[in-house]
């Protein structure tokens, strides 16, 4: 666990570090991508729904973007992990994918 | 599901952003970010640099076709360049002269502090800039480039770092004139629209304004130093039925072409 939680921190802690400092100087009409916001979702989307690692990857994720950023301190946190979290609830719910078996 | 759980999930988030908020009211966010931003400094430092390089040799690439137009335009222009400047030489001598004459203290130069880019708010007009309260940067500090073009100013100030709200931002407006020699100046209003984007707004319908015009900034309103450069208008949108005009300009400085800036402390 701890494993995995440090992996997550240093993957988004450089996507940040990229996507503020590199990334700025290949802006197409001043627009950069999202890496952590792009990261985050992809995680959410194709993990196995029962696994909650996206949810932390998304709190993680949105605590550097809160950090790089100049909006209240919190805001990125809890609408990435508001959105991981209703990813979660509708990919459980109403969507059922082939390549994830059940186990019995 | 159970209601028991419903409420302590409820809870939990009512609870988080209680935790937010006490962050944010407290001023307590300010020393984790700053403590991030100095592990981070070194590492976005040649993040920052390096991006610069690639994106040069790119540019170059892409410009390459149009770089033997592009340099005799800029001989030309500089020729002008050279004609105004040994005028405005004598101008100088002249003003230097007159103030002698009339005993006029000479207006002191800006103080300055020299600062490095460290990165960029991709959602917003906003740049982190590794000068802050520990080297004298106060809020509200105007941020220009070598050239005297003006790039923001300082909107928040950590201990070792500081943020600087550019004048692309919306939240920012101040006013400006075209530099001109002649006695009717014309005065406006300049507003930011995200991505380096900027608007020269609250020109008088009866104000005659032509495309490449020079903005700078004058010192009504206090916002900064009069003087500055700000941009060139590339666009103008004239409607009758509008009470003003509205120009697009292009700002002076680039932030692809900078890593250095200047905030004026004293003025």
């Amino acid at each position: 666990m701890i494993r995995k939680l440090a992996i997550i921190i240093i993957f988004f802690y450089i996507l940040a570090l990229l996507q503020t400092s590199f990334l700025v100087h290949f802006s197409i009409n001043g627009m950069v991508p999202n890496l952590i916001l792009i990261s985050a979702l992809l995680i959410n989307f194709f993990e196995d729904p029962k696994k909650k690692d996206g949810i932390l990857s998304a709190f993680i994720g949105g605590f550097f973007l809160d950090v790089f950023s100049e909006n209240i301190f919190g805001l990125k946190i809890l609408i990435l992990t508001g959105t991981a979290c209703f990813i979660k609830l509708m990919l459980n719910k109403y969507v059922r994918f082939p390549f994830f078996k059940k186990r019995f | 599901m159970k209601p028991f759980l419903k409420i302590n999930i409820t809870a939990t988030v009512i609870l988080i952003i209680c935790f937010f908020g006490i962050l944010n009211l407290t001023g307590l966010s300010k020393p984790v970010r700053n403590f991030i931003y100095s592990i981070s400094a070194p590492i976005q430092e040649n993040f920052w640099q390096k991006g610069n390089k690639v994106s040069d040799f790119f540019d170059f690439i892409s410009r390459s076709k149009s770089l033997g137009e592009e340099n005799k335009k800029l001989l030309s222009d500089n020729q002008e360049l050279i004609s105004e400047n040994t005028w405005l030489k004598e101008l100088k001598k002249e003003n230097e002269m007159l103030r002698q004459a009339l005993d006029i203290e000479l207006q002191k130069d800006f103080k300055l502090i020299l600062a490095e880019i460290i990165s960029k708010d991709i959602s917003q007009d906003f740049i982190l800039i590794n000068k802050g309260l520990k080297h004298g940067i106060l809020k509200g500090r105007a941020v220009v480039t070598s050239q005297k073009a003006l790039c923001g100013r300082i909107d928040e100030v950590y201990d070792d770092f500081s943020k600087v709200m550019l004048i692309s931002n919306p939240e920012i407006s101040f006013d400006a004139k075209i530099q001109s020699e002649d006695k009717d100046e014309v005065y406006g209003v300049i507003e930011g629209k995200t991505n380096s984007a900027l608007y020269f707004n609250l020109i008088p319908q009866d104000k005659e304004i032509k495309k490449h015009d020079i903005i700078i900034t004058t010192s009504l309103g206090g916002i900064f130093p009069k003087g500055l450069l700000v941009g060139r208008i590339k666009e103008i949108k004239q409607d009758d039925v509008q009470p003003f005009q509205q120009a697009e300009i292009e700002p002076f400085f680039s932030l692809k072409d900078i890593e250095t800036l200047f905030i004026i402390t004293e003025y």
